[in-house]
């Protein structure tokens, strides 16, 4: 909707009055128009106790706020860009993987381990996502960055996906993950596959995965 | 003028679209003649306009799975191998920056520029001294296959034009070009007609001025008239603004500063902020006119610190306190 794919690693907005849209700072890579550039001290939406939650829960990526009129590209650190269009479901995602999103979208954070109790703890970490994650729930598009491609892969009921965890980009929809080990004597000894950790990922929707086990 | 009509090498799609994929995009072209003996019949660098069919087996992964196996026959003739390797038709001398060889066909030599007799030869097209330590002129016939850490490359055509490139970002040049270091610091112009090879983090993306362009993001630009630096004050206006500026606190959207560019032309942007390694652009003469003179390195690589240094700076307190 609001985004436009330009290249793989980089999309237009197109900026109109009225309209906000988050991003992170210093994401902006040209513009055309008259647009103004706004950091947002309470980085997102929600007012100040959205912003404290951020805050504790290590969500708090900087963001600046878009407005005005125009056209303006957003890329950075020559990451690949996936563009999600969310249309009343809810999109789950770190806020550092957010490149910009609309400001339609509504932005909270939630605990990981809501999800799963201490497993759901022990895979935030394993992740790397910490214990919190950023959810957008709304109508409108994010932007989220992945290093290297992103493929999108389909979860129905009945047929959980599993991915890596070091490879997990974000999830959509009405999904259930839990953490699913395959630990035995082998990694015991450190002689492992290196794939110990799985994020199993069950319900209805969509998991996004990126082509590399490298965090942003 | 000069620049804009010309299609990047072997793909004949709108030109500023997706420079980037030449290979992926060309449309199957009919064999090329059988590869001539040697490499190729001997002919002036700039080769005539027919040379550069494609040869399709370079394209063929596209279709089948298995990598694409070359030859010196089935490598492209000046195109893309793939988004990240470009081959060249070595028939006589090449200007390229230091490293940027992976691998050649054929007998080729590469030496210094500056060294006597290709100084000599060459000097005339190379008219930036401080960066002839960063270049080297490949002589001979052959198939040289250039690369720069897996950015993308792109060739580009200059029919009697100018364009002004990073010069990080320079791969490779004819020498019909003549190379000339920009006014703008950290910056390299080509003026002539000839054809050189740029890489950039992720593909090119070309657009037309008006436009104001984040400094990183910034490739090159072509037939610009007016580069320019923009700064946007407006943030720091207002009470909240002035309070921001005093503390410190709320910092800065890191988009304060931007290069403007009016009136035609286009404006080469690389989808990503991360810059290439910075060549060093040498010390331009400390004389009276010259910008940055004596200084050698370029503005907008000192800091990645994007708190805005205000009056009363709270300075790393902000940040701890995720303000």
């Amino acid at each position: 909707m609001a985004f436009t794919r330009i290249n793989g690693k980089m999309v237009e907005a197109l900026v109109a009055p009225g309209q906000q849209l988050f991003s992170q700072r210093g994401a902006m890579l040209a513009y055309t128009g008259d647009v103004r550039f706004t950091p947002s001290i309470t980085g997102g939406q929600g007012g100040v106790m959205s912003m404290i939650g951020r805050r504790v829960a290590n969500e708090d990526t900087p963001l600046m706020t878009v407005e005005g009129e125009g056209r303006v590209m957003f890329g950075h650190g020559g990451h690949h860009v996936h563009v999600v269009d969310l249309t009343g479901d809810t999109l789950f995602v770190e806020s550092d993987r957010l490149l910009a999103f609309d400001g339609t979208l509504r932005q909270s954070t939630v605990f990981l381990g809501s999800q799963g109790g201490v497993m759901g703890m022990v895979r935030g970490q394993v992740s790397g996502q910490g214990l919190f994650t950023t959810r957008l729930e709304g109508h409108g598009s994010a932007a989220v960055l992945a290093h290297g491609g992103v493929l999108e892969l389909p979860i129905t009921p009945g047929q959980p996906v599993h991915v890596d965890p070091q490879a997990y980009v974000g999830h959509r929809g009405e999904v259930r993950n839990k953490l699913s080990t395959a630990i035995g004597w082998r990694e015991m000894i450190g002689r492992g596959s290196g794939e110990a950790f799985q994020l199993e990922l069950s319900g209805q929707g969509t998991v996004y995965v990126q082509a590399s086990e490298e965090k942003l | 003028m000069s620049y804009p009509p010309q299609p990047p090498y072997g793909a004949p799609q709108p030109p500023y679209d997706q420079p980037t994929e030449p290979g992926f995009v060309v449309p199957p072209l009919p064999p090329a003649a059988p590869a001539p003996p040697g490499y190729g019949p001997p002919q002036g660098y700039p080769p005539p306009e027919p040379t550069y069919v494609d040869l399709q087996p370079a394209h063929a992964p596209a279709q089948f799975d298995g990598p694409a196996v070359h030859d010196a026959y089935t490598l492209p003739v000046n195109d893309n191998v793939n988004p990240y390797a470009f081959s060249v038709e070595l028939n006589g001398s090449h200007f390229l920056q230091k490293g940027k060889m992976i691998a050649y066909y054929g007998d080729i030599t590469f030496r210094g520029v500056g060294a006597g007799l290709v100084d000599r030869a060459l000097g005339q097209h190379f008219n930036s001294p401080m960066h002839a330590a960063d270049w080297v002129v490949a002589q001979g016939r052959g198939k040289l296959l250039l690369a720069d850490r897996s950015f993308d490359l792109n060739s580009y055509d200059l029919e009697d034009g100018n364009l002004t490139v990073r010069s990080g970002n320079l791969l490779a040049f004819d020498p019909t070009l003549r190379l000339k270091q920009s006014i703008i610091p950290g910056f390299l112009t080509l003026l002539g007609t000839g054809r050189f090879v740029a890489a950039s983090n992720g593909p090119v993306h070309f657009v037309e001025p008006p436009i104001r362009v984040d400094p990183q993001a910034l490739v090159g630009w072509a037939d610009c008239p007016a580069p320019c630096h923009h700064y946007d004050h407006a943030y720091l206006h207002g009470v909240v603004g002035g309070l921001r500026r005093l503390t410190g606190i709320g910092g800065a959207s890191g988009e304060e500063h931007q290069f403007e560019f009016i009136g035609a032309g286009q404006v080469l942007l690389q989808s990503s902020e991360k810059l290439l390694a910075e060549r060093s652009v040498g010390v331009v003469g400390a004389e009276a006119g010259v910008p940055m003179g004596g200084v050698p390195t370029q503005p907008g690589h000192d800091a990645g610190n994007p708190q805005t240094p205000g009056l009363g700076n709270l300075g790393d307190l902000g940040r701890r306190f995720g303000l």
